[in-house]
């Protein structure tokens, strides 16, 4: 255990250690983490259609009125889809992809570093083991000789001094086996680093599916919403559990049915 | 010199990290560990049981690491019990609340035999030293 510590990042080890002496030497230490997460929320996404229209001034009274009443149609749909919370809701879901593509690239990343590293260090073992087992037999044929009669005193003293350097040799060669064998292991971490993050695309799907589907039920005429929309409302999240309900989809095969019989 | 039979309890929902933990403690010369994989499986073996150190993940169902490490704390007949998180989450506001909450140490995932041999020594350091 002589390698160094080249994954730990100096800078978080100091933070760690500076907040253990504040929590330990008063017990009011406040961090100034509030500010950071206050400026992760989006703004609010702005649809100014209704206001520019309204605000449109015409000479013509029949155009006027027209205008006027789809100006007023423009801000009754604006307002209701930020009443609904779709606006933000759909901006989420797009910023969510590009993050989603990044995950999938830290997935591809991490499984085809691992599959390499356990690879390298497989075919810088196998050669050692060969190594020990090759060298082993041959010294075992000669001593096989010893034994049969067939070595000369001059024979005898070179293996002793061969036997003598293999066991040497072996100790230091299982040693590099042994931290390839470990490495090797460690290697294995991709899957949980792998998991969290594919548990988290899987959630995000899931939410966009949900938001997508609910604005597409609410952009139909009202007789096909009563029937699909969920009595409850309409902003309730991920399903945890479509067992038994019949207002939720409960798999793709279900969606692209609701979808089709919408005419999509 | 650390006393090789310390108890340990690896706390990680994926049973391939707590294996990886397992195995690279047990080449620390540590082989009695245990394995919960959640804070609140984690929580029922410490009141059950003696241990003597634990290494918990962060992001777990049922019961995360934080709340478990909490709730350790709070808690008269473990709050003396070292608690090393090894974890995935890398963002300073879940370095310092972990601090804050009262962790012995914090390792990032992935990370090397050599920095949990390195933080598993400082923690047997500040506690010998205590």
């Amino acid at each position: 255990m002589s390698q160094t510590a080249e994954r730990d990042n100096p800078d978080l080890e100091a933070l760690f250690d500076s907040v253990v002496e504040a929590r330990q030497s008063s017990a009011a230490a406040a961090p100034a983490v509030a500010a950071a997460v206050a400026t992760l929320v989006p703004p609010a996404m702005t649809l100014a259609v209704g206001r520019e229209a309204s605000g449109v001034e015409s000479t013509h009274d029949g155009h006027s009125e027209l205008i006027q009443r789809i100006g007023h149609l423009t801000r009754s749909l604006h307002d209701s889809l930020r009443e609904l919370g779709y606006d933000k809701k759909i901006e989420q879901a797009a910023a969510a992809i590009p993050d989603t593509r990044d995950r999938l690239a830290y997935v591809a990343n991490l499984t085809g570093d691992a599959a390499d590293k356990v690879l390298t260090l497989t075919e810088r073992t196998l050669p050692l083991q060969e190594a020990i087992g090759a060298e082993a037999r041959t010294l075992s044929r000669q001593w096989q000789a010893l034994f049969d009669k067939r070595l000369s005193v001059e024979d005898f003293r070179e293996l002793v001094g061969q036997t003598r350097d293999y066991l040497e040799a072996v100790p230091r060669q299982t040693a590099e086996a042994h931290r390839n064998l470990r490495d090797i292991m460690l290697a294995q971490d991709f899957h949980d680093l792998t998991g969290q993050v594919i548990r988290k695309i899987t959630e995000m799907a899931q939410r966009v599916e949900t938001e997508l589907v609910g604005l597409l039920v609410e952009s139909v005429s009202p007789a096909t919403r009563a029937e699909y929309a969920a009595p409850s409302g309409l902003i309730n999240g991920p399903v945890i559990n479509a067992e038994g309900r019949s207002d939720v989809v409960a798999n793709q095969a279900q969606v692209d049915d609701l979808l089709a019989s919408l005419g999509f | 010199m650390v006393d090789p039979n310390i108890r340990f309890l690896v706390v990680d929902d994926f049973s391939t990290m707590r294996r990886i933990v397992r195995n690279l403690l047990k080449e620390l010369g540590f082989s009695n560990v245990d394995e919960a994989e959640d804070g609140v499986v984690a929580l029922q073996k410490l009141r059950a049981g003696s241990f003597d150190f634990v290494v918990a993940d962060w992001n777990m169902p049922n019961m995360d690491g934080l709340t478990m490490l909490q709730t350790i704390r709070a808690d008269a007949n473990l709050k003396h019990l070292p608690v090393l998180m090894v974890t995935a989450e890398a963002k300073k506001e879940n370095i310092i609340a972990a601090a804050q909450a009262g962790a012995n140490g914090y390792v990032v995932k992935p990370f090397t035999a050599a920095v949990l041999d390195e933080k598993l020594g400082k923690v047997f350091a500040k506690m010998a030293s205590a």
